[in-house]
């Protein structure tokens, strides 16, 4: 790849380096020495659990030209120039990123194994850098995210373990493996039916709600009616009941409201107007002023 | 000057602070709104050539990316924040089926802004759509410490470049605030908008001058000593202000782009603060950059998915 010798002492300096501050003193603390973690670290500012063993960084931080201590880069490889190749890079992580104890124990099988599966010693690296140690917790909670079969009961022979885990990365670390970027992303269209398969079901969801909600607004409804009708029959029939008891009777009203001199009063039923039906009337003298009854004569 | 077309929506563009050639894009696949991401390694041709700009390398990532941010440590390593809520290193000394190097998902929502530590070069911290800001190092596998006191999405983050221990955020909360990674909470609230603010830098010779873009179309200047008023409300854009960057080679000289699809150059300390428009983008600009290494080259990406890569005064467009 491109050239990589400048990286080993730092970017050129920024141009701002060069002057001074120019406005008076800063309302901030001054800035305290050693690295970001042993600032935090002495700050007891992080959470409990984010502290990791600092007893053997001085392993993993490597003096530089400069003459003051960078951060280990993946190129420096302190477990030596192996003949592994193109393979190095891959297992310097191991010391790179995996600080505290793990370096100083694990550091040569750490080489073997990372030249066959480089990534797995990576993994080797991280667990390391968590765990603070070598043992049980080592493999646990850093690398897998605290779940699965891999974290319990692994600590116990960590060479051989190392090189079942660099075999199976494949499969079981899942889209997290940071070395097993996914080779060729889902297409636009992909995504696109996807999330187009979301809206559909959340419709299908929101569909099926509102039908049967308004179902049950149905059911209510004509259980509201029928209970209507039901109180009213029942109270009909109690009413009943209760006249008959007080030796009541309704009159039996068959024949329509009498209107004025008893006559019945035209109207929609026509067995009040049979005599219209039956034949022609003699006309009277007022020709048919009397058909609809009230007759002025009379 | 260089012109670059990417695939996908602009989202971020950095120089590397190793080489003055060098450059990453950061972008996301339909605007960033779903679907994939891709990081781009461009390289500048150092002499006149029919392609001034060829791309050394490009990594796929499964989200949309946001954020890029070159290490400091070390001229290959970069660290990008992606919209699954991961930040995943990329080694360009390593073979490309061993990259992302690593991947530190930590953040519940999209990590929307990254940036490395220039003082210390260990560490660097990350800014979250979950309202979080968390501090990473690269000796360690996860976040070193969460600060969690914003009420809505972290936006823009941002170290003081002349404290190792200073950094300020910027949030949707309308609120910018300044933290010490050795104390528990934050230092200083600056209620610094009435709209949301997208982005904040420091300024590069004072290390008390911070400049703020917000969604009031404004960018503003504030001191950290006396924040009740700015020291310059730079007005000009037209829509919100996506992201502003304090010039690495000027005291006085402020970078801006915004939804107006323009970048501007401001001088925040004289009456006519616009100094430059440049009108390149024909979509949002959301990504802008200055090289530390060459006076005056500047960057800039944006949903037109294009990168151009000018010097100051010169027409972009121009070939």
């Amino acid at each position: 790849m491109a050239t990589t010798t400048q990286g080993a002492s730092g970017p050129p300096p920024k141009p701002w380096e060069r002057s001074g501050s120019s406005s008076g003193p800063a309302p901030f603390r001054p800035p305290s020495a050693g690295t970001t973690s042993d600032v935090v670290e002495a700050s007891g500012t992080a959470k409990p659990g984010e502290i990791v063993s600092t007893s053997d960084r001085n392993n993993t931080v490597n003096t530089n030209a400069v003459g003051r201590p960078l951060p280990t880069r993946p190129w420096e490889n302190n477990i030596g120039n192996s003949s592994y190749g193109g393979y190095n890079s891959g297992m310097t992580y191991n010391s790179g990123y995996g600080s505290g104890m793990y370096n100083s124990i694990g550091g040569g099988y750490g080489g073997m194994s990372g030249g066959m599966y480089g990534s797995s010693m990576y993994r080797g690296g991280i667990g390391g850098g968590i765990g603070g140690g070598y043992g049980g917790g080592l493999y646990g909670s850093g690398m897998y995210g605290g779940g699965g079969m891999y974290n319990s009961g692994l600590g116990g022979s960590m060479g051989g373990y190392g090189t079942g885990m660099g075999m199976g990365m494949g499969g079981p670390f899942g889209p997290q493996d940071p070395n097993n970027p996914p080779p060729s992303p889902p297409g636009f269209w992909i995504s696109f039916l996807r999330v187009m398969e979301g809206v559909v079901n959340f419709f299908g969801r929101i569909s099926l709600l509102v039908d049967q909600n308004t179902q049950a607004v149905h059911f209510f409804m004509s259980a509201l009616l029928q209970l209507f009708d039901r109180g009213g029959m029942l109270y009909g029939e109690l009413a009943r009941f209760v006249f008959r008891i007080l030796g009541l009777r309704r009159k039996s009203n068959k024949i329509g409201p009498a209107g004025p001199n008893g006559l019945p009063l035209p109207g929609p039923d026509m067995q009040n107007d049979q005599r219209l039906l039956e034949g022609p009337k003699s006309a009277p003298a007022g020709a048919w002023d009397n058909v609809w009854g009230n007759d002025a004569r009379r | 000057m260089p012109v670059f077309k990417t695939p996908f929506n602009g989202y971020s563009v950095k120089f590397s602070p190793f080489y003055e050639h060098r450059l990453a894009v950061a972008t996301s696949q339909n605007f960033g709104i779903l679907g994939n991401g891709r990081l781009h390694i461009l390289d500048l041709s150092p002499t006149p050539s029919p392609t001034p700009i060829s791309e050394l390398t490009f990594f796929d990532t499964a989200d949309g990316i946001y954020d890029v941010a070159w290490s400091e440590s070390h001229d290959n390593l970069l660290v990008a924040a992606v919209a699954d809520g991961s930040l995943k290193l990329y080694d360009l000394s390593l073979p490309p089926q061993q990259n992302p190097s690593r991947s530190l998902p930590e953040h519940t929502r999209e990590v929307h802004s990254v940036d490395w530590n220039p003082t210390r070069r260990d560490s660097f911290i990350s800014g979250s759509w979950d309202d979080t800001i968390k501090l990473w190092t690269v000796d360690r596998p996860t976040s070193v410490r969460t600060f969690k006191e914003h009420a809505y999405c972290v936006y823009s983050v941002a170290w003081n470049p002349r404290h190792a221990d200073v950094f300020a955020s910027a949030s949707g909360d309308c609120t910018v605030r300044v933290w010490d990674v050795r104390e528990p909470g934050s230092t200083m609230i600056i209620p610094g908008h009435e709209h949301e603010i997208l982005s904040c830098d420091w300024n590069k010779y004072d290390e008390c001058l911070l400049a703020t873009g917000s969604v009031d179309k404004t960018v503003r200047v504030w001191d950290v000593r006396s924040y009740r008023t700015p020291i310059a409300v730079l007005a000009g854009h037209g829509y919100a202000v996506r992201k502003v960057k304090c010039s690495p080679h000027h005291r006085n000289m402020v970078m801006s782009c915004s939804y107006d699809m323009t970048v501007c150059m401001w001088d925040f300390m004289v009456e006519d603060a616009l100094i430059g428009k440049y009108d390149q983008h024909t979509e949002f600009a959301v990504g802008i950059d200055m090289s530390v290494l060459v006076e005056g080259l500047l960057a800039s990406t944006g949903w037109d998915e294009m990168v151009y890569v000018w010097q100051h005064g010169t027409d972009p467009r121009a070939t």
